[in-house]
């Protein structure tokens, strides 16, 4: 039982280590000059992935507040899913240097990573079209063809049919 | 362009003498079209829909389309009127369009739940049709594909190139309307005698560009490591908003996302594209090429890129915001570009803009969004061939007082062909730089009252009125409603060049003073 209790224990305190470690996307952007070229650790929902050379960009979104991570192509081909409307990208934690003005990447902010760790995978997500969005959608659009008709041919009837646009040619 | 500026004042004049009832159905007749293609335009994101398997937004798309289509029968069977527009109703015609189109385009934006509320997703279409690009959209990320090429295509369709008019084009009776619709836009294209070729010439560069703007980005997205079908679909949404001049992107870093040199390449090849003149663009595919350098607006536009980059770059070099030349470079002139070609693709975090950027920078870039592109062109902003003008005038003045009193002081300045600046020019110019002026001064108090600083205050509202996109984080879903109504009605102003609103308001306190006459 011992042998099996002791990694779970180990496996959760550095987990639970990381996160209380972990600054929020928020915090680091806003103060961005007390993290600058310091140690941080960041953990979010990948959002995107560039593989460049032996290195990769990987975008890592918390709370709204995105942060592009520099880091090494294997780390980034270790990621299944990146987050978009049908998908829930995998959540990573990544410890690294931050910059916020990171002078090797064009002045752009970025933490370039020292660990990187898979912490879940992510998922799809089923959006099942909403029943009454599909009924009042049917409906109207039925009630638009039905007026574009009936409101022609009166005016038809009256002898006021709109002349076609024939300059258009 | 001034002279339509003129034109205008009068028009002004010629409703002191009351609206009648016919005159709101030619009004309200006109705007009927304008919803008929806000319904057609809402039936393309379903496409996009499909191609994602993104069926649960299909139904917002056929709501807002049926909604529009609804109005525009109601509208044009009860307003139904054979009379012909004047130019009084194609420019309130024109003011309520750009009200209208963008509540009707906003409709399935808030049913997809991509904004926090119907007055957010108002304002996420206003800044969409007049090709600023603020955005109030919490999570751009996890926006569904249908819903953020609908925000591209706003841009590409009203500001890039022109909805109102392209309406009327389709659908108008005459060719009366349409040229009436030009003016009433701010618009004054003298490319092609007919105005449907006029149309075809306009929709022929916006398409060319489109294409080749796509590529380039498609290309660089793929070098840099995007997925194909990603770097298609970013690469068609930024080349719309690239040319638009608006600025919104798929990706709530905007082009930061990227980390790329060839993606911000594009974008600059894009932003200039789009600053630049229809009628130049015309000149240049006809064989005209030297027109690029004698030009006032392109020289005036290289000229100011050139001062206000070398500005910024030296603000953001002693200020030790950035280490290297690349960066100063890519940071500080590619937002320059971003700012005066009204554009609004950014590359810097709002938050950094407000927190870290030295405030003279930020002074700078609101300068720049103030002055604008070229006037014809698909920027916003004052316009440089106003601020070219104005300088000519200022010359002219000061040779005058220097020189006999005898001497005759003529000036021109070339804008496809040499044109003698006259007073009336002058005039038309120097009242819609004040008007500017006025707007920029209220959006600022009202920002500034709502507790942010001066500098961050004057480059919200800039970015504003002249419909650029920039943001120093001011514009976000938590700001007050008073500043989001404030914004919107500054977008409004700014994409009309503001004459077109005090017509309206002159229209409508008349109607209200005197009543309606049969």
């Amino acid at each position: 039982m011992k042998k099996f209790v002791l990694p779970i224990v180990v496996i959760l305190v550095l987990s639970m280590s990381g996160l209380a470690g972990a600054e929020s996307g928020k915090v680091l952007i806003e103060n961005s000059r007390d993290f600058d070229g310091n140690q941080v650790t960041f953990q979010g929902e990948v959002i995107g992935v560039m593989i460049r050379g032996n290195n990769a960009w990987v975008n890592v979104i918390d709370n709204g507040f995105a942060i592009g991570i520099w880091c090494s192509a294997e780390n980034a081909k270790s990621i299944s899913f990146t987050g978009d409307y049908t998908h829930v990208g995998d959540t990573v934690l990544v410890s690294g240097i931050f910059h916020m003005a990171c002078s090797e990447h064009g002045g752009d902010v970025d933490i370039h990573a020292d660990n990187f760790t898979l912490l879940s995978v992510g998922r799809g997500v089923e959006r099942m079209p909403s029943l009454l969005a599909v009924v009042v959608s049917v409906v109207l659009m039925i009630l638009a063809i039905f007026l574009i008709f009936w409101l022609r041919h009166l005016r038809k009837e009256r002898g006021k049919i709109v002349p076609w646009p024939m300059h258009w040619r | 362009m001034p002279a339509a500026r003129g034109s205008k004042i009068s028009v002004g004049v010629s409703m002191m003498f009351g609206a009648t009832r016919e005159d709101l159905r030619i009004i309200g007749y006109n705007l009927s079209k304008i919803c008929y293609v806000v319904g057609a335009i809402l039936f393309l994101p379903i496409i996009v829909a499909v191609a994602y398997s993104e069926f649960d937004t299909i139904p917002y798309f056929l709501i807002g389309a049926a909604v529009s289509f609804i109005l525009g029968a109601l509208m044009s069977h009860f307003l139904y009127t054979k009379k012909e527009m004047e130019l009084k109703h194609a420019v309130v015609m024109a003011a309520l369009a750009w009200l209208l189109a963008p509540l009707l385009a906003s409709i399935p934006i808030w049913l997809a739940s991509a904004t926090g509320s119907y007055l957010d997703a108002s304002f996420e279409s206003i800044s969409g049709f007049t090709g600023t690009g603020l955005t109030l959209v919490p999570d751009i990320d996890h926006l569904a594909h249908s819903v953020n090429f609908l925000r591209h295509f706003l841009q590409f369709l009203g500001d890039g190139i022109g909805i109102i008019v392209i309406s009327l084009s389709i659908l108008g009776r005459t060719e009366m309307n349409s040229v009436l619709a030009f003016k009433g836009e701010a618009k004054d294209l003298g490319i092609r005698p007919s105005i449907v070729r006029t149309s075809r010439v306009i929709i022929g560069i916006a398409v060319t560009f489109l294409i080749i703007g796509t590529v380039l980005f498609t290309v660089a997205g793929v070098w840099e490591g995007l997925d194909p079908g990603t770097a298609f679909f970013d690469g068609l949404n930024h080349s719309m908003t690239g040319y638009a001049t608006g600025g919104f992107s798929t990706r709530s870093q905007n082009l930061l996302y990227y980390h790329s040199i060839w993606i911000e390449v594009a974008a600059v090849v894009m932003m200039i594209i789009g600053a630049i003149n229809f009628n130049l663009h015309y000149a240049v595919f006809r064989g005209r090429r030297r027109e690029i350098l004698k030009n006032i607006e392109v020289r005036l536009l290289l000229v100011v890129l050139l001062v206000f980059g070398l500005l910024v770059s030296a603000n953001l070099l002693f200020s030790n915001m950035y280490s290297s030349g690349d960066a100063i470079f890519r940071k500080g002139v590619f937002h320059v570009i971003s700012a005066q070609t009204t554009t609004g693709f950014q590359t810097v975090l709002p938050a950094h803009f407000m927190l870290l950027w030295p405030p003279f920078s930020m002074v700078i870039l609101s300068f720049a969004m103030v002055i604008g592109g070229c006037a014809n062109s698909t920027s916003g902003g004052i316009k440089l061939l106003r601020v070219g003008v104005l300088f000519k005038s200022f010359v002219r003045d000061i040779k005058r007082t220097l020189l006999p009193r005898t001497a005759v002081v003529r000036g021109t300045f070339h804008h496809i062909e040499d044109t003698p600046l006259t007073d009336t020019v002058v005039k038309g110019a120097a009242l819609i730089t004040v008007s500017y002026l006025i707007l920029f001064a209220f959006g600022t108090l009202i920002t500034v009252a709502h507790g942010y600083h001066l500098d961050d205050s004057m480059f919200e509202t800039s970015s504003a009125l002249g419909n650029v996109g920039l943001s120093s984080g001011i514009t976000s879903p938590a700001m007050p409603p008073v500043l989001k109504v404030t914004y919107m009605f500054l977008m409004w102003a700014g994409k009309l060049e503001i004459m077109a609103i005090f017509v309206l308001i002159g229209f409508v306190i008349l109607g209200l003073r005197r009543g309606i006459e049969r």
